[in-house]
């Protein structure tokens, strides 16, 4: 595991350099000297302790959450299917969760109820899809992507149909807003909600470290090597399933950052587990947070959907980094 | 050390493998020799623990290979097969480096001083040092082949087994594998190689095993199976057999029966 120089402490200073920044913006406009004289003193009170510690530190710990957990769920999708095109909702866990929330939201579930319904819909239909790709003892990476995709679309259905069926424009406009993920109004207790959810799935994340690295080389040889492959994809598995399902419920549907924030990392620190899966997370949260920041300002008061903002600069910018030579292969992808 | 003891092998109601009985010892070179599609590969695949048998068992250094989890097998066997693509753009040693998975508990990231000696030793005794740092992409398949035995060797297991390794190579890289692998097993490996080449196992093996329709013919000295008539039978096709000037005995396949004399070449 080599890193340069640079990027090794440049890795380290994103997050916490992109934290800061998103403190700062938002509709009241905060100095350096606000935000840190606010944050040294936790049981504060007045306007600005509220601003900092009730309104963006939460925000942004959910966008660093959110962005960390989506980046690794793509990377360790990628990593065991041998696919750079799987993103975290492979495994049907947002196209279930935005099924559920529809119908909920049609039913008329109260609002506090919606993410947990998600949160539940979203890991079981990761089950459904688990049983239906499951071989033996282990599971096919091709029946895995085929099962995903099919339910996917099946959801993705029901979801048009709560839609086109709202009797109200608000209740079609709140289904909307889950579809185009958005962190506004989610505080500390979501955050407190996902968190078990999100730490079980890092501390499996850990585990997949060394037999995603090892996958590298070939299923047979990984196999070969010691590493037994059945349980590692299970594992890796569960660990996507719940770092996406946490992430539906604090922010709705965020794409493109499972999907392009690995192809990223892995133009910085190659493709070793040890070095990316640190990488995904730091430049996922960093991205997340920066993409919320601009989306709180870029339209206020109204606040842009977190995956438009997304799609509009990030792709274009994936697409000139991802096309460029790469040092590590000669060519151009990851 | 290894022992089959009545090796059975079924996948979807075929048999693969049947009533194989062998050993090979330590510090010994067997080739494995069969027409295609015998169960050469199943049979290595079997000896690695990645095709659990049906019936009839596998011993390793004494211990019974289906008592052993994943990770203690590999330290006991290490499997050496052939190209397969690879997504990622890895260097020489980040491959190579693999080979110490099993000697890692899943919260220890960082390669320890042992790991790096072994690696070091792995590709210097392939002769690839001062490649760690190439990319894997850019090596020629002889290269490459040198790699995934590397990969094995970086294992420390005293069984190794390879799967066709000298396939797509020229003569003199076949040689230098062959050649090598027979030094491994002069320092004390237990070494099992499926070969397609009958005169290349016969060459540098100490016995060679010969599989038809997944079952063992026979595992004999190469002299004695090339000069006996079980190649015709296990490759449907007439043999043969030209003895050289130095007394060593080489097939040819398609014409059948005639015993001639000739010199070696040069």
């Amino acid at each position: 595991m080599r890193l340069s120089a640079l990027r090794a402490p440049a890795l380290v200073l994103l997050p916490p350099a992109a934290a800061a920044a998103s403190l700062l913006v938002g509709a009241t406009a905060l100095s350096p000297h606000d935000v840190a004289s606010a944050l040294f003193a936790p049981h504060g009170h007045g306007v600005l302790h509220t601003i900092v510690w009730d309104l963006r530190l939460p925000r942004v710990c959910i966008a660093a959450t959110v962005g960390a957990a989506l980046a690794l769920c793509g990377a360790m999708l990628q990593g065991m299917l041998r696919n750079p095109l799987v993103d975290p909702y492979l495994t049907g866990v947002s196209a279930a969760a935005a099924a559920a929330i529809a119908l909920a939201i049609l039913a008329g579930a109260a609002a506090p109820a919606t993410p947990a319904i998600g949160f539940v819909a979203g890991l079981g239909a990761a089950l459904l899809v688990a049983a239906l790709a499951r071989r033996g003892t282990g599971i096919d990476a091709n029946r895995l992507i085929l099962a995903g995709v099919s339910l996917s679309t099946l959801f993705a259905a029901i979801v048009t149909l709560a839609i086109v069926r709202a009797n109200s424009s608000d209740y079609a406009g709140t289904i909307l807003s889950w579809l185009a993920g958005s962190m506004a109004g989610r505080g500390w207790h979501e955050l407190a909600v996902a968190a078990p959810y999100v730490g079980a799935g890092l501390l499996l994340c850990a585990w997949a470290v060394a037999p995603l690295n090892a996958l590298r080389i070939g299923e047979l040889r990984a196999r070969s090597v010691g590493v037994d492959v059945d349980r590692a994809q299970w594992i890796v598995l569960a660990a996507s399933s719940l770092l996406a399902a946490s992430s539906v419920v604090l922010a709705g549907l965020v794409g493109f950052i499972g999907l392009i924030v690995p192809h990223l990392a892995r133009r910085v620190v190659g493709s070793d587990a040890r070095a990316l899966l640190p990488a995904c997370a730091a430049i996922g949260a960093a991205l997340c947070m920066l993409a919320d920041a601009v989306c709180r300002i870029i339209v206020a008061p109204a606040e842009l959907p977190i995956g438009v903002l997304l799609a509009f600069i990030g792709v274009p910018t994936f697409l000139y980094l991802y096309l460029r030579p790469s040092p590590l292969s000669g060519s151009g992808g990851a | 050390m290894i022992r089959l003891r009545d090796v059975g092998l079924q996948v979807g109601g075929r048999t693969l493998l049947g009533g194989i009985n062998a050993s090979v010892r330590t510090g010994e070179f067997v080739a494995v020799l069969g027409a295609n599609g015998v169960g050469k590969t199943t049979l290595l695949r079997a000896i690695a623990g990645l095709h659990p048998v049906d019936s009839g068992s596998i011993a390793l250094d004494g211990a019974d290979a289906g008592d052993l989890s994943h990770a203690e097998r590999a330290k006991h066997v290490a499997l050496v097969t052939g190209d397969e693509v690879m997504l990622d753009a890895l260097r020489v040693g980040d491959v190579v480096s693999i080979g110490r998975f099993p000697y890692h508990r899943w919260w220890e990231w960082r390669s320890r001083s042992e790991d790096e000696i072994a690696v070091e030793r792995a590709l210097r005794a392939v002769r690839m040092d001062g490649f760690s740092d190439r990319l894997f992409s850019t090596l020629s398949a002889g290269e490459r082949q040198r790699v995934w035995i590397a990969l094995g060797l970086a294992q420390e297991t005293p069984i190794l087994l390879l799967d066709e390794p000298t396939s797509h190579l020229d003569v003199r890289s076949a040689h230098d594998i062959l050649g090598f692998l027979r030094a491994l097993a002069r320092a004390g490996k237990s070494v099992v190689c499926a070969l397609h080449d009958v005169n290349e196992a016969a060459a540098y093996a100490d016995r060679i095993a010969l599989l038809c329709a997944g079952r063992l013919l026979a595992t004999e000295s190469p002299e004695d199976l090339l000069s006996g008539p079980l190649l015709e039978r296990a490759y449907d096709i007439p043999m043969e057999r030209v003895r050289l000037a130095d007394g060593r005995l080489r097939v040819f396949a398609g014409k059948g029966g005639e015993t001639t004399e000739s010199r070696p070449p040069g």
